[in-house]
């Protein structure tokens, strides 16, 4: 990451966390800038959950220090630390109203009555919950318990929300719904979000910054943009869409895969020919008509043809065993009778810069 | 019905009434079960309706029903050695269940917690008591006292029936308390909560229907606990269940009738509202681990 002046509103310095003898976390080093969406992002397992807690104070890091705004706040309990968090399971305390709920926070603090009735009252309308004040969480449909969880995190104006999947129970309609509203809600309080997402959509929609996490490590740190154009590792690219992995070995702006033709990717500094690379173009970056001048083009078999909306997905086999996915917009084949089906032969090519070759 | 058919000869009308025949046979009524189970409440209840019936009689005799009068729960209300004796009980009944909700809803939330090879060991011992017959325990509580050289009194009968009833408290608490999302109270101490304040502010509204179906049970076990309490209890005051074999050993008298048929009354109402208490709180059945749902 870049070293600047701004104090990180989260660092993890050399953070571990062993369960049973095994790493959960392994030597993670981490910097959050205040006031960004900042999302940890990797399948399940991969500890990203284990690291939100660390930050959250409720698991200790076997070894290494959290710190927030600067301060060492390594084995400080959760009450003690300046962050609040949003669980999976919403967590909301059944016994209690919508208010009071959302009230809990503040009244620890003691905060006055009014002061607490005024921010309780804001809240709710910050998250659209404005009638629903006095009904019990169980009555609350899951849309609306996970804008309770996040208003009783909020309004107690934390320097850090830790976001752990709120999203994963809702259904998808919804959930995109929700990806747009905790942005718009981000920006207007200006709070760091830090957020744990298995989902890469969600991670590319809402975030400014995103750690994809494998196996306890960070793969790589970067903007959406970075990570999706260019993913540093294999795992990177795999893990953040469809991305047409294939192999092969380096030589002169081509790449020869192990199993058919060689595939123009562009001169490389920095990779030796005879070097075994992968390389992975993604689907919509695949061109199947109107090729620019000078593109390479090459040709294939239709194997399968899928029409979903917007767009349609061909998987083209180039060689026996060997398939790439191509995502077109049904603009110019808007008509069924326009696209190719099975067995038909098309030719595709791409310009080589949008070739992503890992040595 | 016949014309919407498809017209295929291998699909006679059998589907259309196969149905029905297997209705009607589960319509049928199982009389030999409901015989049974006739015969189950009448054995079961004929002796307590005995006892109900004749605390009403006239007359003192306990074969004869000479007609309705409240004359033995005139008696009862003016015997003094029972009422004390229902006042020793009653005192006896409130504090061993407030003990043993205390310490077995702390056993419960350690049990649960505390996922070592000890805490599970401690599991299987804290069933123990539930399965000694409890003459055993009664007659060991009483040689511990006389060993410590603690007179036998009301204190005594505290104590034991305490240690006794914690086992119920803790089976029927374990369960929820392993139930509950620990998130919620994660929730409580990141939003400033301390860990006690967590337990008391979160934990505690959420176990409280199965602490108080548990706090019934174990006042309505403890209340008419008879063996227990002969074994730990000191000369005077004696507790109800005590105090009326002393009194049967002497001849019966049918004011024990009143006595039984206002414990009985006691005892439904109690169940009753363990029963509608979690009601109160919007969920299903506190007493789940008793009705077996």
């Amino acid at each position: 990451m870049d070293a600047t002046d701004a104090i990180p509103a989260v660092r993890l310095d050399g953070v571990c966390k062993q369960f049973a003898g095994s790493y959960a976390v392994h030597d993670l080093d981490l910097d959050i800038e205040a006031g960004h969406f900042f999302s940890l992002l990797g399948p399940s397992g991969c500890g990203k959950t284990t690291s939100l807690r660390m930050i959250g104070g409720f698991t200790d890091p076997t070894e290494g220090s959290v710190l927030l705004a600067g301060e060492d706040v390594t084995g400080l309990p959760p009450d003690k630390r300046n962050v609040n968090t949003v669980f999976q399971s919403y967590a909301l305390f059944d016994h209690l109203s919508i208010a009071d709920n959302i009230a809990f926070g503040l009244k620890r603090k003691g905060v006055e009555r009014t002061e607490i009735r005024r921010r309780v009252g804001e809240m709710l309308e910050l998250v659209q919950l404005g009638g629903l004040a006095d009904r019990k969480p169980r009555t609350l449909s899951g849309g609306q318990r996970q804008r309770v969880a996040l208003a009783r995190a909020l309004v107690n104006r934390p320097a850090v929300l830790l976001l752990d999947e709120p999203l994963a129970a809702l259904d998808l309609k919804l959930r995109r719904q929700m990806q747009v509203e905790l942005k718009q809600i981000q920006r207007e309080v200006g709070i760091t979000f830090v957020f744990v997402t298995h989902d890469q959509d969600e991670a590319l929609t809402m975030s400014d910054r995103i750690a994809v996490m494998n196996a306890g490590r960070v793969e790589q740190c970067g903007t959406p943009e970075d990570i999706y154009e260019h993913p540093a590792s294999n795992f990177v690219a795999s893990f953040m869409g469809t991305s047409n992995l294939m192999t092969g070995t380096y030589r002169d702006g081509e790449v020869a895969l192990d199993q058919g033709p060689a595939l123009p990717v562009g001169r490389r500094t920095g990779i030796t020919d005879g070097t075994a690379v992968s390389v992975s173009v993604r689907p919509e970056k695949i061109w199947l008509s109107d090729f620019e001048p000078g593109m390479p083009v090459l040709s294939g078999v239709i194997r399968e043809t899928v029409y979903s909306g917007p767009t349609t997905t061909y998987l083209i086999e180039i060689a026996p065993g060997v398939t790439l996915s191509v995502l077109e917009q049904n603009t110019a084949r808007a008509r069924m009778e326009d696209r190719w089906s099975g067995g038909e032969t098309v030719e595709f090519g791409w310009r080589p810069e949008h070739c992503l070759v890992l040595a | 019905m016949t014309l919407l058919r498809p017209p295929s000869a291998t699909a006679p009308a059998r589907p259309a009434v196969r149905p029905r025949r297997r209705r009607g046979r589960a319509d049928r009524r199982p009389r030999v079960l409901m015989a049974v189970t006739a015969v189950f409440f009448a054995l079961l209840y004929l002796p307590i309706g005995v006892v109900a019936l004749f605390s009403f009689n006239s007359r003192k005799s306990l074969t004869v029903f000479g007609g309705f009068s409240l004359r033995w729960y005139h008696a009862f209300a003016h015997d003094d050695v029972l009422l004390s004796s229902l006042g020793t009980s009653l005192r006896i009944s409130l504090v061993a269940t407030a003990g043993s909700v205390v310490l077995g809803g702390a056993l419960a939330l350690g049990l649960v917690r505390c996922r070592t090879r000890l805490g599970s060991l401690a599991g299987l011992v804290m069933l123990v008591p539930l399965i000694t017959p409890e003459i055993v325990t009664g007659v060991a509580s009483m040689l511990l006292f006389k060993g410590l050289g603690v007179a036998l009194s009301t204190g005594t009968v505290m104590l034991s029936e305490i240690t006794f009833s914690i086992s119920y408290v803790t089976v029927i608490l374990r369960s929820r308390v392993a139930a509950l999302n620990p998130e919620v109270e994660e929730a409580a101490m990141d939003l400033g909560a301390t860990r006690w304040q967590a337990l008391r502010l979160v934990t505690l509204p959420a176990l409280l229907p199965a602490v108080l179906a548990a706090a019934v049970l174990v006042f309505a076990l403890v209340f008419d606990d008879f063996v227990l309490a002969y074994f730990t209890t000191g000369v005077d005051p004696q507790p109800l269940s005590v105090r009326i074999y002393s009194a049967i050993r002497f001849g019966v008298q049918p004011t024990i009738n009143a006595v039984g048929t206002l414990m009985l009354a006691g005892s439904i109402c109690l169940i009753a509202l363990a029963l509608f208490i979690p009601r109160l709180f919007g969920r299903r059945g506190g007493l789940d681990i008793l009705s077996g749902e």
